[in-house]
């Protein structure tokens, strides 16, 4: 009676809940033996109803709560807020503000992207690596407490500029840093692009084209690594990235290690910037005043998060609350990218995929299950990657 | 392979390609900021606009922003603010960016008829964005892959949309998580 068509396609579903782990998602693979042929995505096990609770808060209290949108690029959300708040109020924070925002902007990326690579070095099977870049990020994110006095969640801005100033201590710390973060950093440059072990995992794999990255939307490293040329820091400088502007880093092979290549390099040019900064730090206030009630009007806010370009679509009602704040993240913009990518690919290559768009990371830690007919087996995410990397020795 | 010319384009020809290629479906335009373009466009033609850009390869799609634009009356006495029921309309704005240029196709839909096509045949990527804005603004996409809910939870009642400005929570009987039956 049962089992009448043998079912030839399994599904892999990924998340929701890990005991361990804060952020939830939940992914779908359908498999067809190795190979992924359809990908979904349910997210929301986190939806914390943000947008709608700016409606109810003033522009003072929505820029603590926008701060806290993401755990690990908190600064850039409250930078996109204030930056659109003060283009509605029509005012100007002073250019050493504008400044001290690029410089904790950069700083923010240096942890994000050391992060990142430890944790994608750690799905690839390669967990030195992972520990001694995760020890390094501690510099950094010393030098963030040593500047803010946080670790994450920094609250350096305020509408209508910062509210931390850089003192003759702090330049002489943050220099060290990037000193010492830059002769690491060289050092992971040479294991990811000629370690052959690690190369077996990163090298033409996950490839995604620049006609791909560019209709799909990929935003950031993701689409960078593609060859795409698109940086909002570049593009439409915003804060301090007219008085000290970015070089753009991009790689055309596509392909993971690319993605591993395009993170690494950005961090030498954010250590210069960050040195650029401490050394040329322009003189003069911190703040200008912002009117309570903002006038009626409507604006996008747009930065380069280190994950890629963070919207804001902001509207207010001549109050002093918000008629309405949208959030794109560029997690969503390359989730949507990669779902579509993962077709074709192996099931065994799906941890280091997903790893190579930087997704905020902990949604990927999930429990996986294997749907196979009537049998189900349930999978940890670790299961998959030890698979991953059993399939790969 | 060829060498490919590298050519200076200016932020004005990027809006000036995008006026050009949305030209025929039109209804008014504003430049609200610098570098930015609000086209209004109608519901029926979304799909032609969205193919239009594409094929001049103009950008890409960055966000879907769905409004309710309700019409509020102020509670004598009060600074209360309530929205006005049956008035108003929703809107949605598709944010397309090429450089610094963001052009925005804007659409007003009625509370009755919130109905718009798909464009995910165009872009696939654009399944999240619709997700989306249909579960938190009730908007219908017809002809969309996926209507199953990406943000809210698997028990949200249907037909209540949590960024509407008529929403101001579940009622008792709506709760969630009521495993009770």
């Amino acid at each position: 009676m049962e089992n009448t068509k043998a079912p030839e396609k399994f599904i892999v579903a990924i998340g929701p809940q890990h005991p361990a782990l804060k952020e939830p998602g939940h992914f779908e693979f359908t498999v067809d033996g190795e190979i992924v042929t359809n990908a979904t995505a349910r997210l929301g096990f986190v939806h914390r109803g943000m947008e709608k609770g700016t409606e109810d808060r003033n522009y003072v209290q929505d820029l603590y709560l926008m701060e806290r949108v993401c755990g690990i690029c908190s600064h850039v959300h409250a930078m996109a807020f204030a930056l659109g708040v003060e283009k509605l109020a029509g005012v100007q924070a002073p250019p050493r503000a504008q400044a001290i925002r690029e410089l904790i902007g950069e700083l923010e990326r240096i942890h994000s992207h050391l992060l990142w690579l430890g944790v994608a070095a750690h799905e690839g099977g390669f967990d030195t690596l992972f520990m001694y870049t995760w020890r390094d990020r501690e510099t950094v994110m010393e030098l963030l407490e040593i500047l803010t006095g946080n670790r994450v969640n920094y609250s350096a801005n305020v509408i209508g500029g910062v509210k931390i100033d850089v003192n003759k201590d702090q330049k002489d710390a943050l220099k060290y840093g990037m000193d010492f973060l830059e002769e690491r950093t060289k050092h992971y440059m040479k294991v990811v692009t000629e370690d052959e072990t690690f190369l077996g995992r990163t090298r033409n794999i996950g490839l995604m084209t620049k006609e791909q990255a560019e209709l799909l939307g990929a935003v950031g490293p993701t689409a960078r690594a593609s060859g795409v040329e698109r940086d909002v820091r570049v593009d439409s400088p915003y804060a301090g990235y007219d008085m000290f502007p970015v070089k753009l880093v991009t790689e055309p092979a596509g392909d993971l290690e690319a993605r591993f290549v395009v993170r690494i390099n950005e961090l030498y040019e954010s250590y210069r910037l960050v040195r650029k900064i401490v050394s040329k730090l322009p003189d003069g206030e911190l703040t200008v005043k912002v009117p309570r009630r903002i006038p009626e009007g409507e604006t996008i806010s747009r930065v380069e998060a280190p994950r890629g370009e963070l919207f804001y679509f902001m509207r207010s009602n001549g109050t002093d609350k918000p008629d309405r704040i949208k959030v794109r993240t560029p997690s969503l913009c390359n989730w949507a990218s990669v779902l579509t990518l993962a077709v074709g690919h192996k099931l065994a290559d799906m941890p280091m995929i997903l790893a190579g768009i930087d997704p905020c990371f902990s949604c990927n830690d999930r429990m996986v299950t294997i749907n196979r007919g009537n049998d189900t087996q349930v999978w940890s995410w670790e299961d998959l990657r030890k698979y991953g990397i059993a399939y790969y020795k | 392979m060829p060498t490919t010319k590298k050519i200076k384009v200016t932020s004005a020809d990027i809006l000036a390609n995008a006026h050009k290629a949305l030209q025929p479906w039109t209804l008014s335009e504003t430049t609200p900021e610098e570098n930015r373009l609000d086209i209004t466009v109608d519901a029926s033609n979304i799909k032609n606009c969205v193919q239009a850009l594409m094929d001049v390869k103009w950008g890409y799609l960055s966000a879907i922003t769905a409004l309710d634009r309700a019409e509020f009356e102020t509670a004598e006495g009060t600074t209360e603010r309530t929205p006005v029921k049956g008035k108003g309309n929703l809107e949605i704005l598709y944010h397309f960016c090429s450089g610094p240029v963001v052009t925005t196709l804007r659409v007003a839909l009625d509370y009755q008829k919130a109905e718009i096509d798909t464009i995910c045949d165009i872009i696939p990527s654009a399944t999240l964005y619709e997700r989306e804005a249909a579960e938190l603004l009730g908007i219908d996409f017809k002809g969309t892959p996926n209507t199953e809910h990406l943000l809210l939870p698997d028990d949200w009642p249907t037909g209540v949309y949590p960024l509407r400005k008529t929403f101001t929570g579940l009622s008792k009987k709506q709760k969630l998580g009521n495993k009770e039956k």
